[in-house]
């Protein structure tokens, strides 16, 4: 009973030792455990309570055995910590949103109803952060058993430039210039046509739009030269900027989105003499029609979510003064 | 409140028993003889550290070993190399130079506040 402890205790030590050390480990053991529990019964205490006070004090004997292999007791440790950290959060971004916004694509283009593209979107992200999460993991873990070199050293030079103001003159002139330019090339396209096939000169927009749809577009560009002038005055992005730059990206899409579903956006005449006339099926043109939503749809959402980024970096890096 | 104390003085100790470990075998020992002989000497150590340490020294090439089995138990002596002496001499200077450190700064303090 008494000798099986010991023995037990060497057996759970060694069996996770390489094979080599296993035999030399387990002899010294078998002595060092035997000496220190003579120790203890010539001072007196009883054998079994010896024994059992010996191996207590030597503890988890797995932990004895990594101590031994010089094994890591952690899964990441602090030399590759930072690195998984900064790998994981860049790729839990990219990996899950490329993939929902692939698969919801794909699914548009099949024709599949708004459940089902939603429902397999929620899905496939789900997934795919699982995934990232794990394989990233075992990748360092694998590199924390092996001691391979990640080849990122830290320098001076790595340091981040300190964010450049929200509010710098050259943002500005290039909002409202390229807001002129839309502006422009929307009344350009009414009065003179900007495609231009045989020559001859076509509207691409939908003339119908004017005026009311076109009058509601051109009072999203003034909201948009306000907003940008705003932004400049105000130097920095505050929350309600942050809430106005959101709503202005909405209504953009939302123009877009409605106009595009009703096939309202085009001129009936434009994509008759561009696209019908050379053999391009009704099918394709639906297929331009989900791909132009969905890059509408992006551009807007990555507008606010770089406004709300900003407003955050601004708190973090000053205290608000409101 | 001592508890507290605690992680500090570990942090303290840590490297002490490496020093001790490699002068008290310039006579060779096994290990439960040397753990005897650092408790004796006012070093606490863990079995439990100790012997994985005189694992990763010896792989280093700073302690060499030898299995005993002259007698009724077979004992892994271990011994101080060349290289392990080299080293102690090393560490016992850095111990010396922080000793002198410290009393220096211990002095300075004693100067400022009386």
């Amino acid at each position: 009973m008494n000798a099986t402890l010991t023995t037990r205790y060497i057996a759970a030590a060694v069996t996770s030792l390489p094979q080599h050390m296993q035999a030399d480990v387990e002899q010294e053991l078998r002595a060092l455990i035997a000496d220190a529990t003579d120790g203890r019964i010539d001072a007196g205490e009883d054998q079994g309570l010896a024994e059992r006070a010996v191996l207590t004090e030597l503890g988890d004997p797995a932990i004895l055995a990594a101590s031994y292999a010089d094994r890591p007791l952690h899964l990441v440790g602090p030399k590759y910590y930072l690195t998984w950290l900064r790998l994981l959060k860049l790729l839990l971004i990219i990996i899950p949103l490329c993939a929902g916004l692939g698969v919801a694509l794909a699914q548009s283009l099949t024709g599949a109803g708004i459940g089902v593209i939603i429902g397999e979107t929620i899905a496939v992200i789900i997934s795919a952060i699982v995934h990232t999460a794990f394989w990233v993991t075992v990748v360092f873990v694998i590199l924390e058993r092996t001691g391979a070199e990640t080849g990122t050293t830290w320098s001076v030079d790595d340091l981040p430039e300190p964010e450049t103001p929200a509010s710098s003159r050259v943002g500005l002139i290039a909002s409202l210039v390229l807001l002129g330019v839309a502006a422009g090339a929307l009344l350009w396209d009414r009065f003179i046509g900007l495609a231009w096939i045989t020559g001859e000169r076509l509207s691409v927009l939908n003339p119908d739009l004017w005026p009311w749809w076109m009058a509601a577009l051109f009072a999203l560009i003034a909201a948009e030269a306000l907003f940008a002038i705003a932004l400049f005055v105000r130097g920095r992005w505050t929350m309600r900027l942050a809430v106005g730059n959101t709503m202005l990206a909405t209504l953009f899409v939302s123009w877009v989105l409605t106009l595009l579903g009703r096939g309202q956006l085009m001129s009936p005449e434009f994509i008759d003499r561009v696209f019908l006339a050379s053999g391009v099926e009704a099918d394709t043109l639906r297929i331009l029609g989900v791909v132009l939503a969905f890059v509408a749809s992006g551009i807007a959402v990555w507008d606010t979510i770089d406004g709300w980024v900003r407003l955050g970096k601004t708190r973090g890096s000053e205290p608000v003064s409101e | 409140m001592s508890e507290n104390y605690d992680p500090h003085l570990q942090e303290l100790r840590r490297g002490t028993i490496v020093l001790a470990a490699l002068q008290l075998l310039q006579t060779p020992g096994y290990g439960y003889g040397l753990l005897q002989d650092l408790e004796q000497q006012g070093f606490q150590t863990d079995a439990n550290t100790l012997y994985p340490l005189l694992r990763r020294l010896e792989k280093q090439g700073y302690l060499v070993s030898e299995w005993n089995t002259g007698e009724a138990r077979p004992r892994k002596f271990y011994c101080t190399s060349p290289e392990g002496v080299d080293l102690l001499q090393n560490l016992v200077t850095e111990w010396s130079n922080l000793t002198t450190s410290i009393t220096n700064l211990t002095h300075i303090i004693e100067g400022g506040t009386s």
